[in-house]
């Protein structure tokens, strides 16, 4: 088991007249190489859960444990599980502050101790994972678009080689192309390196049809844990209620399906529903030959 | 990680108490009158009437002695380090001995003294913005400052600075906050290592926090031209300050005590 948490729970301002709960028992286990998503409603408690796997927050109450370790134990090497599991905030472009973006991927190695040589190649390494041209070690972070400069934001949680890579809203406040941009590089690093890898995201569109895993969260809870199919299937009723809704597509069936159509249920993506369809229309047209 | 927990000196808490609804100005005057009796008095009974009265206030205002506390925990150790300077430093008729260290009888008095006018000064400045939300207390101030137009004292920018400045506060912290667990996570370090390497860790936060302030004030200043923001020539309040006859009560009674305590010690 590579991360485990155990009845976490974590209140903001605690004994305070504006104490605010937002995780309320949280139980999860990932394994190693897994690719989750991660959505929920705007304040559900996305933001300070992912906080708890690299040790940012500590729980109210409750454990986390990282490759069987409790990380909430005094003396735990803090800088070696952050190291491990790397966490990419929402707007990340807003931490940058190097001269240049050589420096700035070069940050994290830089504090590892390693030797120039090594720094070198890591960031080479790196800018090739996140699609970037070498020409752009060069450049002032502050010079470059919303899109990349994410990317070199990226690329410097990267450099410090994690297992795992945690990003919050990586598609926030880009435009579409943008957004299948740092979607695929995403899925590129999870296939292609086989890092873990934790998506949050508010596009239910794109992570339905990425992930291998969905997580729904609702007012501090996991309330569904499955693979997206079955979640948008099997729970479609549920999602609506608490008002996160479906893929567009799979809305349309399921609208279809209320309405008496014998349809598949749980279809993902635009493909997957153009052969339902064109299957339905051959049928009907085999249906009217005889 | 919650780095800033601690901070609340300074920090509004609603209420409709008495001392929460009289006039912004009114508080504001007389929390300077008790503030300068503070440092005119030189007997211990006038701290003592001093100090009896803003604590009623508090108890008045209805808020929790815990938030008043919390404000004065980060400066207790500024009064208790002030006092032991006077204890040990006052030349004097010596009471008291132990190795090298000797207390004077003036030492004991001045210490007190101190150790008394600041903590009742950190309780009355506490009371005032505990009491008094950021914007009513900025209005207060504008108002005030205004009789000082006449020699050209620019008073409503003065405020809207003061404004702005309060409003920013918490997001800038927060922000803070917020670049310090994102470049934690890149590997940065800020519990260990020396003074210069504490130093240098700062520019990882100086820097975005600066980048960041700075386009902020652009889209505020973009935005406040593009509601019609012209200064403060003509311009009107949407509640405008009134002084009932509570507020000109409550003047006089302090206006009063601090003259008599003044007096008196
Ligand atoms: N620093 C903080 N202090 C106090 N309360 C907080 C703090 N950060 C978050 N909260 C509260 O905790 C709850 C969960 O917030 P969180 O940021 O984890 O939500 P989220 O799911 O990430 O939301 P979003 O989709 O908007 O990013 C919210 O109700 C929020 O108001
Ligand atoms: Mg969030």
């Amino acid at each position: 088991m590579f991360i485990r948490l155990e009845n976490v729970n974590y209140t903001y301002n605690l004994n305070m007249p504006f104490e605010t709960v937002a995780l309320n028992n949280i139980n999860l286990e990932i394994e190693k190489g897994e690719f989750i998503g991660l959505i929920g409603h705007t304040g559900c408690g996305k933001t300070t859960l992912i906080q708890h796997l690299n040790g940012l927050l500590t729980p109210t109450s409750g454990k986390v444990y990282i490759e069987g370790i409790d990380i909430c134990q005094k003396g735990v090497n803090l800088k070696l599980i952050r190291q491990k599991i790397g966490l990419v905030f929402q707007y990340p472009e807003n931490q940058l502050f190097e001269e240049n973006i050589f420096e700035e991927i070069a940050f994290g190695p830089r504090k590892l101790g390693l030797t120039e040589e090594e720094i070198k190649k890591r960031v080479y390494e790196v800018l090739e994972m996140v699609d970037l041209d070498v020409s752009y070690t060069e450049r002032s972070p502050f010079s470059l678009s919303g899109g990349e400069m994410r990317r070199i934001a990226i690329a410097s949680i990267l450099s410090l080689k994690p297992q795992m890579l945690v990003l919050d809203e990586p598609t926030a406040n880009l435009d579409p192309q943008g957004r299948s941009k740092i979607l695929s590089e995403i899925k590129n690093i999870h296939d292609h390196y086989g890092i873990t890898i934790l998506l949050v995201s508010h596009n239910m569109e794109k992570i339905a049809e990425m992930v291998e895993r969905l997580l729904v969260m609702n007012k501090g809870k996991i309330i569904l844990d499955g693979s997206p199919r079955e979640i948008f299937s099997r729970h479609a009723e549920q999602l609506i209620d608490i008002g996160l809704g479906l893929p567009q597509v799979t809305q349309c069936f399921y609208e279809l399906k209320k309405r008496g159509k014998s349809i598949k249920e749980g279809v993902l993506t635009v493909e997957e529903a153009e052969r339902e369809v064109l299957k339905k229309i051959k049928a009907l047209a085999n249906n009217l030959q005889k | 990680m919650n780095i800033f927990r601690n901070i609340s000196f300074g920090q509004y808490i609603p209420g409709n108490s008495l001392i929460h609804n009289f006039d912004p100005r009114v508080k504001i005057l007389g929390c300077l009158l008790i503030i300068i009796n503070l440092f005119l008095i030189s007997q211990f009974w006038g701290f003592l009437i001093l100090g009896v009265m803003v604590w009623s206030g508090i108890i008045i205002s209805k808020i929790h002695p815990r938030f008043v506390f919390r404000g004065l925990r980060t400066i207790i150790y500024l009064i208790l380090f002030t006092m032991l300077l006077h204890l040990f430093m006052t030349e004097g008729e010596v009471i008291f001995r132990i190795w090298i260290f000797k207390i004077t009888k003036e030492g004991l008095i001045n210490g007190l003294f101190i150790a008394s006018r600041l903590f009742i000064l950190i309780l009355t400045t506490s009371l005032l913005t505990l009491t008094t939300s950021p914007i009513s207390l900025t209005d207060g101030i504008e108002r005030l400052l205004s009789y000082f137009k006449f020699i050209k004292l620019p008073a409503h920018e003065i405020a809207m600075m003061m404004t702005i400045a309060l409003r920013f506060i918490p997001t800038l912290l927060e922000e803070t906050e917020k670049i310090m667990k994102a470049q934690i996570s890149r590997g940065a370090d800020f519990e260990s290592g020396n003074i210069v390497n504490r130093t240098k860790n700062l520019i990882p936060i100086l820097v975005p926090l600066f980048v960041n302030a700075f386009r902020r004030a652009d889209e505020l200043a973009i935005a406040m031209e593009a509601k019609g923001y012209r200064g403060g020539e003509g311009r009107t309040h949407y509640r405008e300050l009134q002084i009932h006859r509570k507020d000109i009560l409550f003047f006089t009674i302090i206006t009063a005590l601090a003259i008599i305590v003044g007096i008196l010690f």
